[in-house]
């Protein structure tokens, strides 16, 4: 297991926005997260990555570190890595500033070294820049290398943000819905490069995704999400069929009976 | 051409000694009097401060305006040590330099919680405290300042005029500017970068967001420390508590915001054009401030990387049709 949570829990206030989640994914796994909106699924990102702290009686496990009270930072640097639903990009960088800051857990020199701006850094950041060039052009941005972030379109911009994630060579990728907003055939050239990233560096992905054909065809297993609990997992034929999760997405089948008392009130 | 430019890409070091022989060759050729290295020597101390603020403002993003104060720690530090241990240039310097990185942690540990305008405030507020804790302690001789603060000699050479002591501000000039140079040239820089644009994904990236702030503040405020030092030490080694008030803040801020928030070279370029610029317009001492605020808010409104990043564009630019041999859509 890659990650595992127990208990988890988290609210807001009053709001339970997870409640009680248990969560576990095996490695070289990919795992659609589907449900209605407000019913957890960015929460848990947020907490599996550590932005948000969870309340207490929660457990999460990722790679055999126990990293329930760990900050942000030092989660990344177990291999755990991550995109943002509203893309978080860094606007006012070059493009290839953008990837190279993605590789900052991997940065071999010390401080001191780099104060001193001895030879071992130039050499050792053109390094880093080749291998990102790399990474640039297989996502297909190489050209844009030296804009700014925020002359990119829409699609190019998710491609960063996926590159950015790749930079620091995770072990699990978790993508907060890297289809919003694309064209059917830019979901689909997005979805055969995030399989391509996945055999080339051998990931384990979580996928929040609306898009559920996306989900259906690439992933796995499917776990689904309704009002902060865990109500169905399984691959995606059987979660498909599971009336719990037609009953979160349409409601429920009623027959004639419940339908006149529920017209009544 | 070639060679030369790799050797300088694997040794910068070698540009700034280039730089270092370039400048020392200056005051003998081009300078006619002595009020021009004084000047000069202005300018530098100004490049050391702006430098430093860059890092903090420009590539870490947190807006302080209590630098100022940074600077009076680095002055009175060497004042201080003077008049209480008749200690020299040498030995202030580094002291300077070390007590004003503890008082950076100190204004930097507000940025934690506040971000933008607040924290333009708390930092406002402890920069002018310090101003007002000097001005009326006796201890640093409040109002009357702090006079004949010697200039440091080396070897029995003493640089006691503005134009010898040129070579002392240059030195360390060029050091500071290469300091931070290599610094926001490696992954520290793009660690501050990544702070400024959006913390959270620094985070979520693996970057110490608190750590990589503090060492911001720590090591412009190292910065602060030697300019200050170097402005104490400057003939005729008299420092003031009105040389530190928020006049000077806003000249700092105009040098940096001028020249470009997170340019690397961004200011320098301010620190030299507005402190010559502050020098022409001495007799019109009255509008100096308001020429200052109207720059700040100019170059913010028509031209938002300053001059550095305008530069850079055109030759972006230029690059970008060479290679796709497309006109740019912005």
């Amino acid at each position: 297991m890659i990650l595992k949570t127990k208990q988890l829990s988290k609210s807001f206030g009053g709001l339970k926005a997870i409640n009680k989640v248990d969560f576990e994914l095996p490695k070289n796994e990919i795992r659609g997260i589907i449900g209605p909106n407000g019913s957890g699924k960015s929460t848990f990102f947020n907490l599996v990555s550590g932005i948000y702290d969870s309340d207490p009686g929660s457990y999460i496990e990722f790679d055999g570190h126990d990293i329930t009270f760990a900050p942000p930072h030092e989660i990344a640097t177990y291999g755990l890595s991550r995109t943002f639903q509203l893309l978080r990009l860094y606007q006012d960088m070059t493009v290839i500033d953008n990837v190279m800051s993605g590789y900052h857990t991997r940065v071999p020199y010390k401080f001191f070294d780099a104060v001193i701006g001895r030879k071992k850094i130039w050499d050792q950041e053109r390094a880093i820049k080749e291998e990102m060039m790399e990474l640039l052009s297989f996502v297909g941005l190489a050209d844009y290398a030296e804009l700014n972030a925020s002359e990119l379109s829409g699609g190019q911009r998710r491609l960063l943000v996926l590159a950015r994630a790749i930079a620091m060579k995770p072990k699990l990728l978790m993508l907060d819905e890297p289809a919003a907003g694309l064209s059917p055939v830019n979901v689909d050239n997005l979805m055969k490069i995030i399989m391509q990233l996945k055999e080339k560096y051998g990931l384990t992905l979580i996928i929040i995704e609306h898009i559920l054909k996306v989900v259906m065809d690439t992933c796995n297993s499917v776990t689904v999400f309704d009002h902060g609990q865990k109500i169905a997992e399984g691959t995606p034929a059987q979660v498909k069929d599971d009336n719990a999760v037609i009953e979160a997405y349409l409601g429920k089948k009623m027959d004639d009976e419940e339908m006149r008392k529920a017209l009544a009130v | 051409m070639e060679k030369f430019k790799s050797i300088i890409r694997d040794y910068p070091f070698i540009a700034f000694i280039i730089a270092f022989v370039i400048l020392a060759f200056v005051p003998s050729v081009v300078f006619t009097d002595v009020y021009q290295s004084h000047l000069a020597t202005l300018i530098f101390v100004n490049i050391v401060v702006a430098a430093g603020l860059n890092i903090v403002k420009g590539y870490c993003g947190q807006v302080t305006v209590g630098h100022v104060g940074l600077f009076a720690v680095g002055s009175y530090t060497a004042g201080t040590l003077f008049l209480y241990l008749g200690l020299g240039f040498w030995a202030t310097l580094p002291i300077a330099i070390i007590v004003t990185a503890f008082f950076g942690v100190a204004m930097g540990i507000p940025s934690f919680r506040l971000e933008g305008p607040y924290l333009a405030l708390a930092t406002l507020g402890g920069g002018e405290a310090i101003r007002l804790f000097i001005e009326n302690g006796n201890f640093f001789r409040s109002t009357f300042g702090i006079s004949d603060i010697p200039t440091p000699s080396l070897m029995g050479y003493n640089f006691d005029s503005p134009d010898r002591y040129y070579f002392i501000s240059m030195t360390i000039m060029i050091i500071a500017v290469y300091f931070s140079f290599s610094i926001l040239r490696s992954g520290v820089g793009r660690a501050f970068m990544s702070i400024r644009e959006d913390p959270i994904c620094a985070a979520a990236a693996g970057i110490n967001v608190k750590k990589y702030k503090i060492l911001a503040f720590i090591l412009s405020a190292m910065f602060a420390g030697a300019a200050g030092a170097v402005y104490a030490h400057m003939p005729p080694g008299y420092i003031h508590p009105n040389n530190y008030t928020v006049i000077e803040m806003v000249t700092f801020l105009a040098m940096v915001v001028l020249g470009g928030l997170g340019h690397i070279w961004g200011g320098i370029i301010g620190a030299i054009v507005i402190t010559i610029v502050y020098d022409l317009t001495r007799p019109l001492y009255k509008y100096q401030l308001l020429i200052f605020g109207l720059t700040i808010v100019l170059t913010i409104l028509f031209m938002p990387k300053g001059l550095g990043g305008f530069i850079d564009r055109y030759f972006l630019e230029k690059r970008f049709k060479k290679k796709t041999g497309t006109e740019k859509t912005t």
